[in-house]
């Protein structure tokens, strides 16, 4: 117990007593430690982070009804989506697209959750607002253009509900619709009749979409509007899914969905999942390779300080020796320093490289690192062995050396 | 005598100052091997973003103002059309250096042997172009839709001998007609008709698996378009917008003088639109916004990441110099300490102390410099299989990180030593 105590007290005073030399050692295995433990925990946390950067080409995977014509409703849509763990999802945008007249001229509505449409397709560039209430529209940049139409207009949406039960097509052309109506309008007795099938609302313009896509032909309401619209249940002709995963995840998701057969069947959007995983793997690879040369220089830098110091303390040793002290005993003395210095170094350096991760999650990512707890001891441990191993080397020196020459000093 | 004793200090610890020289090499390398690539990732994670295909469409004029209306209608072909002969003109707009990719496209409607009606677009696949500054490019869909899986079969290579008279079939397309790699179909149009062998079928994830690729050629011949092209697509690498693009992108007439330079001449995607504009006969080029906005982000925050792990490797390597040059002077405290008691002046002792380490910086930062330059290299060549450009700008940041890092790390070195009392010293207390 004593001899114990003694060891302590060696070993503390050793370090109290250089105090000035030991806080540059403790330094640099701080500031190793904290490299080590901040880029790991970086490395660990740049897929999940890149990934929901690349959320922002939009949907990579859309639902659709197994059955060609038919149309997904809100339940099949909730029942697949148990499928897919609820933090994975970034958004879900479901549409229904209706043909509309405006002006007499036919367009096509799409009728979504805008809250989700913005979430789905964040490279949407909307000038003006989304619409947000009940009687807003937004336009795609084309129709605005040919129909003449600018933020604050109000303009009259006419739907013509389809007489003949049982079709299913209700995206189906414009000039279907309007075959239809004039069908209707032939055989019902006058054109009272024909005033009462279709249904008028008026829309008031809030913003006028650009994409340079498909999108700009169409015009944008809210699902609510559209039930007030055809007066009828919407269902929804495709839901558009923004899913934060691996592309083999999204695989096994889109088996999963099909499995269910809950009548609706998903397809990954090949263009965006497949380029994900070619760049995020080269992402990854370029901050792995930084991270391992990043290192690798780091803990050299730590063991030559860590040589330095060690090797001045040549002569302490050749003293030691020559008052009778076994090899073994001033090794193990200068272990003891090493697991203390390391320790404590590996300590505050992982914390430190901690606050840099989250520093730098913040700044680049806008949300909050993955705390990685096993790092915290892997931290320690590299620490005291690096420590520890640059230690040894001018300490067996030393010892081989006879004590006699070492304290003449040469 | 100054110069004597600088050659005895380096020369007699030669252990020492290799120490000290491989610090300061290993701090250098790191600085320069990180302070390289940042530089230069933007570029290189642009070039990877290309995975994503074209950020450009150019269509005629008046087909982008209806075309989807028309296809509402009948799907109907539009009727305008680019001129092939301009397509050139796209590699020589200011920004030419920036287009890394681009391919035309002629769609029309074919009757396979079957009877049914397919859509057949004739395309670029690997089309060779020689350009008039005297560089060669091959263009095509092969490098715009690296996303398409092919199933069985090959890409088209336009190069070899029969590449003219080949097709690929979409998977769904193949399945319903029973088409298989090898085949010979015959496709007719409006103008005549081809016999084309399948060579590949692939899986595109969208609408293409319904259609027929060929090369243009063979498909204007036989739907009567010569010369004409319906859309093009470019693939260029852009700079992120900014303000100043977005209000440009809405009318460049809108800008001041000084403003319209600076736009045009920076590679805001909405320029290169405005550009192409230029030498395309009435046509319209807009940015494909899922592309180019995201490319945008993607890149700001790539760069952002790799600038603050630069920075975090620039302090660690600055800690770890400062340290090793203050531990190696304060040793030296025996040395000093004699130079102190024959009566030398602070100021020569400080003077020589210095000299010293910067002598052994200058060495190791030299060595440090080739060594990160390659390190920068392998991560180069490993991540993104291309070198990494030698940014002459590295070099004084470096050099002067390197002599300010030391300076720093003997400074409380020098004032402990400059405060010793020489007796004490030498009689090893």
């Amino acid at each position: 117990m004593s001899k114990q105590k003694m060891y302590m007290r060696m070993i503390t005073a050793s370090l109290m007593r250089r105090r000035s030399r030991m806080l540059v050692a403790l330094l640099a295995i701080a500031v190793g430690a904290t490299i080590l433990s901040g880029l790991v925990t970086i490395y660990y946390d740049v897929p999940r982070q890149m990934g929901a950067q690349f959320r922002n080409y939009g949907a990579n995977m859309i639902m659709v009804a197994t059955e060609n014509g038919k149309t997904v409703t809100e339940d099949m849509m909730n029942s697949a989506l148990e499928v897919i763990p609820e933090e994975n999802i970034v958004g879900v945008a479901p549409y229904s697209y209706v043909t509309v007249r405006m002006r007499n001229i036919p367009i096509i509505a799409a009728a979504t959750d805008l809250a989700s449409a913005q979430k789905t397709s964040p490279y949407w560039f909307v000038t003006g607002e989304w619409p947000s209430a009940s009687g807003e529209i937004m336009f795609g940049e084309e129709v605005a253009e040919s129909l003449g139409m600018s933020i604050g207009d109000t303009i009259e949406v006419t739907f013509t509900p389809e007489i003949t039960t049982g079709s299913a097509e209700s995206t189906s052309g414009g000039d279907t619709a309007d075959d239809e109506s004039t069908a209707d309008a032939d055989t019902a007795d006058g054109s009272a009749a024909d005033e009462d099938t279709n249904i008028y609302m008026d829309f008031t313009v809030t913003g006028i979409l650009d994409t340079g896509g498909n999108e700009e032909g169409y015009v944008f309401i809210s699902l609510e509007d559209m039930a007030l619209l055809t007066e009828s249940e919407v269902t929804y002709d495709v839901v558009e899914l923004s899913v934060s995963a691996s592309s083999e995840e999204l695989s096994s998701y889109v088996d999963e969905i099909s499995a269910l057969d809950a009548g609706v069947s998903s397809r990954l959007v090949k263009r965006v999942t497949q380029s994900e995983t070619t760049v995020l793997t080269k992402l990854q690879a370029l901050v792995l390779l930084v991270t391992i040369i990043v290192l690798m220089l780091t803990m050299i830098c730590v063991a030559t300080t860590m040589m330095a110091v060690a090797t001045e303390r040549r002569k302490e040793i050749g003293l030691r020796k020559a008052l009778g002290a076994p090899n073994s005993s001033i090794v193990a003395e200068f272990m003891g320093e090493a697991i203390l210095l390391g320790g404590i170094g590996g300590l505050v350096g992982s914390g430190l490289g901690f606050v840099f991760a989250e520093l730098v999650s913040v700044n680049v990512f806008n949300s909050s690192i993955n705390f990685q707890p096993a790092l915290v001891p892997i931290t320690i441990i590299v620490s005291v062995a690096i420590t520890a191993l640059s230690c040894m080397i001018p300490v067996r020196n030393a010892t081989q050396v006879d004590p006699a020459i070492v304290l003449k000093g040469e | 005598m100054f110069f004597r004793m600088l050659r005895g200090a380096l020369f007699r610890q030669k252990g020492k100052m290799l120490m000290i020289a491989l610090t300061i090499a290993l701090g250098a390398s790191l600085a320069t091997a990180m302070l390289n690539i940042m530089m230069d990732v933007g570029d290189k994670v642009n070039q990877e973003l290309k995975a994503y295909g074209a950020n450009i469409t150019v269509v005629p004029k008046t087909a982008s103002l209806i075309s989807d209306l028309y296809e509402l209608e009948e799907g109907t072909v539009s009727e305008s059309y680019l001129k092939e002969e301009e397509l050139g003109n796209i590699k020589t707009i200011f920004w030419a250096f920036n287009i890394t990719d681009f391919t035309p496209f002629i769609e029309t409607q074919a009757t396979l042997a079957s009877g049914s009606n397919v859509a057949l677009t004739g395309t670029w696949f690997n089309h060779h172009l020689d350009l008039p500054t005297g560089e060669s490019l091959d263009a095509g869909i092969k490098s715009l839709r690296s996303w398409w899986d092919i199933e069985s079969g090959d890409w088209i290579d336009e190069q070899v001998e029969g590449g003219s008279t080949s097709a690929m079939v979409g998977k769904t397309l193949a399945t319903a007609e029973n088409i298989k790699v090898g085949d010979m179909i015959t496709l007719t149009a409006s103008e005549g008709s081809a016999k084309l062998v399948v060579v590949g079928i692939f899986d595109a994830g969208g609408d293409e698996d319904d259609q027929i690729f060929a090369p243009i050629d063979i498909v204007q011949e036989i739907s009567g378009t010569d010369g004409k092209i319906s859309s093009i697509e470019v693939s260029a690498l852009t700079t992120p917008d900014n303000e100043l693009a977005r209000k440009a992108a809405k009318d460049p007439s809108s800008l001041s003088v000084a403003q319209y330079e600076t736009w045009y001449c920076t590679a805001y995607v909405s320029s290169i639109c405005y550009q192409i504009q230029e030498v395309i006969t009435d046509s319209v080029a807009s940015a494909v916004r899922q592309v180019a906005e995201s490319e945008g982000t993607i890149l700001d925050k790539t760069q952002l990441l790799m600038i603050l792990i630069t920075i975090l490797s620039l302090v660690g390597s600055a800690l770890g110099i400062s340290n090793l040059v203050t531990a190696s002077v304060m040793e030296r405290s025996q040395e000093i300490g004699l130079l102190k008691a024959v009566g030398a002046h602070d100021s020569a002792i400080t003077g020589i102390v210095l000299t010293e380490i910067i002598i052994t910086a200058i060495a190791g930062g030299v060595i440090g410099y080739f060594v990160g330059f390659g390190f920068a290299q392998i991560i180069g060549h490993t991540v993104f299989s291309a070198a990494i450009d030698m940014k002459p700008m590295v070099i004084p940041i470096v050099a002067v990180l390197i002599v300010i890092v030391t300076l720093i790390g003997s400074i409380p070195a020098i004032r402990m030593l400059l405060k010793l009392r020489p007796a004490e010293v030498l009689h090893g207390r």
